[in-house]
């Protein structure tokens, strides 16, 4: 059926989790840009049938002109699917800049095709241009700011510790005011509780 | 960066909301002697001890959890206030009492930091909380009101975090319809021009024309 | 100005009122809120992002002189807080403008009235990225389309417009509230559509009627 590729790969689009990208569909995009041009040597086939009949090409309405007909618009949607399925693809590739950075991991460098690897590595270097142009990082503050500074609970009898640029004593639930920065990693250790902002 | 959801259906982000209400303004007690912090968003103090000064709800917090001053909640946190705004809401299906618009940020802000300076705060959060609550069940209630006959939606008092709650769906709503615009689709003008009046439909109407 | 009267008057709380609500910070917290909730990108605010970014580098010399001189922590903690939060707004609302750069960059590119509201580095920025965007679909599609298909702002050669260029959509439905009383707007061409906007009401309206008021700061989307 004519277009059925071309949906299959909208399908899958709509199918992914926002903003994630699955492998690059090569065998069914291949297969529609085969139809599309099958569609166009079928139309232009018809064309030279009606020009060969002797009639006008801009007023003949036969099996022919409409035969054309359905061959040009099944190519002009298979183009909108196939255009639409690799600007898509393109939109969460931009957005990859923002939220991986400029280096891709292997596991999504591989659902890429060459094409987008390399607009990849072209849309993040326009906007390390704009950004250094600007002189001004828009890569960090990426979510309000909070106040630097939370209150925590030791959660393990850690002893005196150099936080930051003071020495505290870190004894099993006792509480401090640290900067975040200077938290963070004993909070992702388990060793210390965010008390603030419950 | 843009990510594939619209961003029209989700432009504030909760932390957002929460940002812009804490530029609100209190008042604070302070316990210590400060001189004036002149800011880029303005000039505040200079503090004194036990004397009451007016700063955005962001620094009072701040300086709440350093120990150094107690927040005055704002009149509207009362148990008595918000008791009246309770019957009032409850009394009236089709309208909002007038509240801050970030009411329900500086509030949660407020029992999360400063507590102890709420009077009777498990009856004013409980408050708070049945507000919230049916004002919300009149937002939803509004809402099935709106048809392909909805222009303008007046939504009078309606609070930030509501507002933001609601966007999603309202926006999808009136888009479908206004896409959809077909008179098969678009109730009677006479039954639409009889219903009693309600929270969401306020605008002027008319049939939407045929593109 | 704060002679310290406790008196309260009307007028001295309206003039303190309309002094406060135009520091620049509220003026780049309108800006950031107004380009966050429009579909398009609006003008770019140039004069006010240059003051914006003077002010935080002074904020930052500040800073770096309390802490160089000993000034006690608390009160550098409280204007690192104060500095993080303009920086944030101004980051971000560059940061929008981007995105929708991003989004709608050929259209933006193909439309003088918004190409105009972009500033210099986001109109070399939109170009760049036109460019890389157009090789990028030529290079995978258009080029193995047949000849009369290959255009990227037309589906074939006999497309009339250019049907194929993504817009924003002008007429989706946004949330503002009017900040002065606007009066009687009319809400379409033809005028059979009027709503009255009176002071810090909430509406739902179609950005597209609304446009021009947010264009002239009367109108504030929330």
């Amino acid at each position: 059926m004519y277009g059925k590729g071309a949906s299959q790969l909208l399908k899958e689009l709509s199918s992914s989790e926002p903003g994630q990208l699955k492998n690059f569909n090569t065998d069914i995009f291949e297969e529609v840009i085969k139809e599309c041009i099958t569609h166009h040597l079928a139309l232009q086939s018809l064309m030279r049938k009606i020009q060969e009949e002797g009639l006008d090409i801009q007023t003949t309405r036969n099996a022919d002109h409409f035969g054309a007909v359905i061959h040009h618009l099944s190519l002009m949607r298979n183009k909108r699917c196939l255009m639409a399925y690799v600007y898509h693809r393109a939109e969460i590739i931009q957005s990859l800049r923002w939220k991986v950075g400029p280096v891709l991991p292997e596991e999504i460098q591989e659902k890429l095709k060459y094409s987008e690897e390399e607009y990849f590595r072209n849309h993040s270097a326009a906007l390390m241009e704009y950004i250094s142009e600007l002189d001004l990082d828009l890569t960090v503050d990426m979510v309000p700011p909070k106040d630097p500074y939370i209150q925590v609970r030791v959660l393990d009898d850690i002893g005196f510790a150099l936080v930051g640029d003071q020495s505290l004593n870190l004894t099993l639930h006792s509480m401090h005011f640290l900067k975040r920065t200077d938290a963070e990693q004993y909070i992702s250790q388990g060793l210390m509780e965010d008390l603030s902002g419950s | 960066m843009a990510g594939q959801s619209d961003p029209h259906l989700s432009v504030f982000s909760a932390a957002e909301v929460e940002f812009l209400a804490e530029d609100e303004m209190v008042e604070i007690v302070p316990n210590m002697k400060m001189g004036p912090l002149n800011f880029i968003c303005g000039d505040f103090g200079p503090f004194r001890p036990q004397i009451a000064t007016e700063v955005p709800l962001w620094l009072a917090v701040a300086l709440k959890k350093r120990g150094k001053c107690t927040i005055r909640p704002p009149q509207w946190l009362s148990v008595e206030k918000l008791t009246q705004v309770l019957e009032a809401e409850r009394d009236s299906p089709r309208e909002f009492q007038p509240l801050p618009f970030h009411y329900v940020e500086i509030s949660r802000l407020l029992f999360d930091h400063a507590r102890d300076d709420i009077p009777d705060v498990y009856m004013v959060r409980s408050l708070i909380e049945d507000i919230r609550y049916v004002r919300f069940s009149k937002v939803e209630s509004g809402l099935e009101t709106i048809s392909g006959r909805t222009h303008a939606v007046k939504l009078k008092n309606l609070s930030a975090m509501e507002v933001n709650i609601v966007r999603p769906f309202v926006v999808r709503t009136l888009q479908a319809f206004y896409k959809h615009d077909s008179p098969q689709m678009i109730q009677h003008p006479d039954t639409a021009a009889n219903r009693p009046p309600q929270v969401a439909d306020r605008g002027p109407r008319r049939d939407l024309r045929r593109r | 100005m704060a002679s310290g009267s406790e008196q309260g008057l009307d007028t001295a709380t309206e003039d303190y009122d309309s002094l406060i609500a135009t520091t620049d910070v509220e003026l780049l917290k309108q800006a950031w809120r107004n380009e966050k909730a429009a579909p398009e990108i609006l003008q770019f605010q140039a004069s006010l992002i240059q003051r914006s970014r003077e002010q935080i580098q002074l904020m930052e010399d500040t800073v770096e002189e309390f802490t160089e001189n000993g000034t006690d922590p608390l009160t550098v903690s409280l204007y690192q807080m104060d500095l993080d939060r303009t920086q944030f707004l101004l980051r971000s609302y560059l940061r929008i403008r981007l995105q929708k750069i991003e989004k709608y960059m050929i259209h933006i590119s193909r439309t003088n009235e918004l190409w105009n509201r972009l500033s210099e580095q986001e109109q070399r920025f939109a170009k760049r990225c036109t460019d890389d965007m157009e090789k990028h679909l030529k290079q995978s599609v258009l080029s193995r389309l047949p000849y009369g298909y290959q255009s990227i702002l037309k589906q074939s050669i006999s497309s009339e417009e250019d049907d194929m260029v993504p817009e924003p959509q002008l007429d989706t439905f946004v949330f503002c509230k009017s900040k002065g009383s606007v009066g009687a707007f009319q809400l379409d061409d033809s005028g059979d559509e009027i709503v009255d906007l009176v002071g810090d009401d909430l509406y739902v309206l179609r950005y597209k009627s609304i446009k021009a008021l947010v264009e002239r700061g009367q109108i504030d989307l929330v």
